[in-house]
């Protein structure tokens, strides 16, 4: 009756029964794997909620204070305001340290999600017309998602991420040309500038996520008026979308995701220790920890700078630092072909036709190819960023790892390619799915004991 | 044409429950063993200044004949047999024979490792002490570090092992590679006697006086330096040091990163194929 | 929008739930009741004081069990009906891009085909004023000037450590290290030096930089990373040399603090040390170059 009531009271004013009656019959092609991106939204609304209730808690400030909370070791030393704050969330405030480490979990998860989902939309050539558009806007967030790692876990202003912080002023400096005066901007000065931790705070807590929550809203607004794409299946045309409505079928799906990600997320966080900045200290220039690394995301960039080789550059008198090639070269270019790859395809395809239907990866090799060869590259790279750690683990000389690595990123990609291609083109022309299980037999028993099998016609979830 | 829902499709789902049950206990269980053993802790052994026992004396000096001469040479004092091998002469006295001893070091295993890892002492107590006194006056230097943990600031303590020993050992003493056949062990579950000694010794490329400025064995001052990382050292076994759960190898974000992918996505993407259609 | 509604229903229709359906519904009671019972759990945990480990599992209970018991839900309790969505047409078609086109013409278009002065002086006002709307920018930081090639280091600077205590010749054991600053710039970020005592007669240095190597065993370099910045702060003592835990770069401190393994590719400045009347270690200078990573003018003076 209530319900009745307060929905013809939002009728009369906005409208809204004869849209949201369209929307709840919207329907979703069902698979599973068009709900990696879901798992990825899902992550998000993890990290705002938690991260708002951590901006009650933390201070931005580099101002130096006296800490003289619980943690016995660090007592009577001067720490920044910013990493006394987050001593204190971990240590004094109640389910504090449980929300930092569920946030902590949530971003790691959440890009890998980003990761998994984009590798999809590669690998089934969804982004093919009409959805170039929303390609773009999904690089942008995931450009969007390393950020707000990034700016997060240097918030603290521990001794970790500090140096990841020196390093990416040290990488910002080799810009050429403008270098000195991009980081003298950003970051207030000199290193250690203490202007930095209020930016980042700026950076992390409004300026990035707005940008990141308005492109999400265009992104699933793009996806919603062009509806998802779909495998192909018998009854699965480039002119309908077959699959489940949203309600109440893909509402209860999706809720149930949602619960299922914070389930793991709090899981994570209450069980698995992640980023103990009490351990590592305050931040102070000249100290140092071993081993040193990023959060996961950023480890392809650790590692192209543990790779790249010593060349600096000097040309009449300027110089082009060594860290230029790993660092800007290699991330922009590998960048760039990754946004521009629906144009890039286009050109070696000639295909401008509107595509609703799938590709399986073998049904476009070189494209399969491509992609298997760009991921070996990363691969690569964040196997040497963790090199060090590698290298107790095997057994290995560090400097063993980073050369078989620096010859492996020479001739793996190039293997790999060829190997996948070869794959494709096998699996092209033998039909054989590899994960596919029979659509059953209907089995009819005759009167004098024998049996005949007659295949089932695969449905949808279950295509040919 | 007609989308057919299969029949026997009905009984999968619960399969699927009690698969996704099975795994997600299995990984969080896999979660909490990843905390690998950091090495056999020895026995804090009470401070033992070798005693002038003659009886002791020709003990070690059997033991080392025995079990020693073969690569250190006839004499400790002297020089080794082979050129890989240092003589005792100048590796830091007793102190070092007593370190490399009780934590196993010596004698040489037949390991591949990077480092002369950590083990089981091959040799009880009592020999221990033997050829600590032997070697240690042999060669001229039979002082063991004095250690008292009890009398260290571990506040103190952790601002020198910030300055001395974190870049190599890590802040959180998880260890760390040093490149070549180089490593720094990790410091989770040493004893203050182990602290002290290596400190002393500077075992490997280790610095003798650990990086500790104006460090002198004899003084007061370093004794009380070295009790303070000692206390330091110590607290890294306790609890506020891992309220957050399981360390996971407290090396910092790799291993977490390898968590995330694992046992985070991997979770989630085996609840998107319960939930979601399948092909 | 066309939909064509295809029935497919679990079980014969109106006839209740099935025996498996039945199970579903008692799993999802439980699943329920298990996310119940953790909520009420949380309560006691938080009002007991809170304890991270208990409420990361009692939260997962609670969602895990909401989301399982829903999941069951979707899958087993509801009448999954496969649907059909017919896909419009995405583009307004070349007639609507032409009303378009005449409606943006009909408003717009004759002034801008004139293509008048007023239509020229309101781009260069646009621009100008754009472009003065980016100079706050240059607010944010101070101009880069000589601040990257100097550091507090000068003739005269005594060393000492962290603390503030004053280092001799007596500060550093033989194959000892330690970090100095200059006197009152202790904890600086670029003065940060690394003083090493290395066994007579193994420095390989030319003989003016050698001339600035206390007794020919004192000598100091830069503790900034000439790769990315982070602190060099790893001594191999028996090797006498210098690694970077950051990336790997090897510097060899025999030899000018030159790298011979990893990224880096300039070696660490080194800083000349004298020492005073008291015996204290002093500075003879700034560096000989410029600290830390490579910069675009380094060169330049």
């Amino acid at each position: 009756m209530m319900i009745e009531r307060s929905l013809k009271y939002l009728d009369e004013r906005l409208g809204t029964s004869s849209f949201a009656r369209g929307a709840v019959r919207k329907v979703f092609p069902d698979h599973w794997s068009f709900l990696l991106g879901e798992i990825a939204l899902f992550c998000l609304v993890v990290l705002v909620f938690t991260g708002v209730f951590m901006t009650f808690f933390y201070t931005p400030s580099a101002e130096e204070v006296v800490y003289d909370g619980p943690y016995q070791p660090l007592r009577g030393q001067e720490v920044s305001a910013a990493y006394d704050s987050v001593l204190r969330l971990s240590f004094e405030v109640r389910a504090g340290l449980l929300m930092r480490q569920v946030h902590h979990w949530a971003a790691l998860v959440f890009v890998a999600a980003i990761v998994v989902h984009l590798c999809r939309i590669f690998f089934t050539g969804a982004f093919r017309r009409p959805r170039e558009v929303n390609w773009l806007v999904g690089i942008a967030l995931l450009a969007l998602a390393l950020g707000e790692g990034f700016t997060g876990y240097s918030l603290p202003d521990d001794l970790l991420s500090g140096i990841g912080l020196r390093i990416f002023y040290s990488v910002t400096l080799a810009i050429p040309l403008v270098g000195t005066w991009v980081t003298f901007l950003l970051f207030g000065g000199e290193f250690p500038a203490p202007d930095i931790i209020s930016r980042l705070f700026v950076l992390h807590v409004m300026l990035l996520p707005a940008l990141l929550i308005a492109l999400v809203v265009v992104h699933i607004f793009i996806l919603v008026l062009q509806k998802h794409t779909q495998y192909r299946a018998r009854g699965n045309t480039e002119r309908n979308v077959v699959g489940k409505r949203f309600w109440p079928e893909q509402t209860f799906k999706s809720v149930s995701l949602l619960l299922f990600t914070t389930a793991v997320l709090t899981l994570l966080g209450g069980l698995a220790q992640i980023n103990p900045v009490w351990q590592y200290g305050q931040f102070r220039s000249f100290d140092v920890t071993s081993p040193a690394q990023p959060d996961w995301y950023i480890g392809f960039l650790d590692g192209a700078l543990r790779l790249g080789p010593p060349w600096d550059l000097t040309l009449f008198g300027f110089t082009i630092s060594e860290v230029f090639w790993p660092a800007i070269l290699f991330p922009g270019i590998a960048f760039g072909i990754l946004t521009l790859w629906p144009w890039i395809e286009r050109r070696f395809t000639r295909d401008r036709a509107e595509h609703h239907l799938l590709d399986l990866p073998r049904d476009a090799p070189a494209r399969t190819a491509t992609g298997v060869a760009g991921l070996m590259v990363f691969f690569i790279m964040f196997l040497e960023g963790g090199n060090d750690i590698l290298g107790v683990l095997l057994n290995v000389p560090v400097e063993v790892i980073t050369r078989i690595l620096q010859w492996s990123l020479l001739i793996a990609p190039v293997v790999s390619w060829l190997a996948t291609f070869w794959v494709c083109r096998a699996l092209k022309r033998s039909e054989i799915h590899p994960a596919r299980t029979s659509a059953g037999v209907r089995l009819r028993r005759s009167p004098d004991g024998g049996y005949e099998t007659t295949p089932l016609e695969p449905t949808s979830a279950n295509p040919e | 044409m007609r989308a057919d829902r299969q029949p026997g499709r009905l009984g999968e789902g619960s399969c699927r429950v009690r698969r996704t049950a099975t795994l997600l206990g299995g990984v969080a269980l896999l979660a909490l063993l990843l905390t690998p053993a950091t090495g056999t802790a020895t026995s804090g052994l009470a401070q033992q200044q070798p005693g002038t026992s003659p009886a002791l004396f020709a003990r070690g000096r059997e033991l080392y004949q025995q079990a020693c001469a073969s690569c250190h040479g006839p004499d400790p004092a002297g020089a080794s047999v082979y050129a890989t091998v240092p003589s005792l002469n100048d590796v830091g006295g007793a102190a070092a024979v007593d370190w490399t001893l009780r934590t196993g070091r010596m004698p040489w295993k037949d390991n591949k490792g990077p480092a002369i890892e950590r083990g089981r002492p091959r040799f009880n107590e009592q020999d221990i002490r033997a050829l600590t006194v032997y070697v240690g006056r042999t060669v001229g230097d039979a002082q063991l570090p004095q250690v008292d943990v009890a009398r260290g600031n571990v506040e103190r303590g952790r601002a020198l092992y910030a300055q001395a020993c974190a870049a190599c050992h890590g802040m959180n003493g998880a260890g760390a590679a040093l490149g070549g056949q180089n490593i720094a062990p990790s410091l989770q579950n040493v004893s203050p006697l182990d602290v002290a000694e290596a400190t002393k010794v500077g075992p490997g490329v280790m610095p003798p006086g650990g990086g500790i400025p104006d460090y002198d064995f004899s003084s007061a001052e370093s004794t009380q330096q070295v009790n303070d990382i000692a206390a330091y050292v110590e607290s890294l076994k306790t609890r506020p040091y891992n309220r957050g759960g399981a360390p996971i190898g407290g090396k910092g974000p790799v291993p977490e990163g390898f968590v995330a992918w694992v046992i985070g996505l991997g979770a989630l993407i085996v609840a998107a194929r319960w939930i979601g259609g399948r092909s | 929008m066309e939909v064509d509604d295809r029935q497919r229903e679990h079980g014969p229709p109106g006839r209740g739930l099935t025996a498996a359906q039945r199970r579903a519904e008692r799993a999802a009671a439980v699943a329920f009741t298990v996310a119940i019972l953790s909520g009420i759990g949380l309560f006691v945990v938080y009002f007991a004081g809170g304890q991270t480990q208990l409420e990361g599992v009692l939260f997962f209970l609670a969602f895990g069990g909401l989301g399982v018991g829903l999941g069951l839900w979707a899958h087993r309790l509801l009448r999954a009906r496969e649907a059909v969505e017919e896909r419009h047409e995405l583009t307004s078609g070349a007639a609507g891009r032409e009303a378009f086109g005449d409606a943006l013409a009909a408003e717009v278009g004759p002034v801008l085909a004139r293509r008048s002065l007023l239509v020229k002086l309101l781009v260069g006002a646009g621009g100008a004023l754009g472009l003065a709307l980016l100079l706050p920018v240059l607010s944010l930081g101070p101009a880069p000037g000589r601040t990257l090639k100097e550091t507090p280091w000068r003739r005269g600077s005594r060393l000492v450590d962290e603390f503030g205590r004053r280092i001799t010749l007596d500060s550093v054991p033989e194959d000892g290290f330690l970090t100095v600053f200059p006197e009152g710039h202790e904890g600086s970020a670029d003065a940060q030096a690394l003083l090493i005592h290395v066994p007579e007669g193994l420095l390989r240095l030319p003989p003016d930089r050698l001339a600035a190597v206390p007794q020919g065993t004192h000598v100091a370099y830069s503790k900034i990373c000439t790769h990315a910045g982070c602190p060099v702060g790893l001594y191999r003592a028996t090797e006498r040399s210098l690694l970077c835990p950051c990336h790997q770069s090897q510097f060899d401190v025999l030899d000018g603090a030159k790298p011979f393994f990893g990224p880096a590719a300039r070696p660490l400045p080194q800083l000349p040390l004298g020492v005073d009347d008291e015996g204290v270690l002093v500075a003879q200078g700034d560096f000989y170059e410029p600290v830390g990573p490579a910069f675009w003018d380094q060169e330049r003076r």
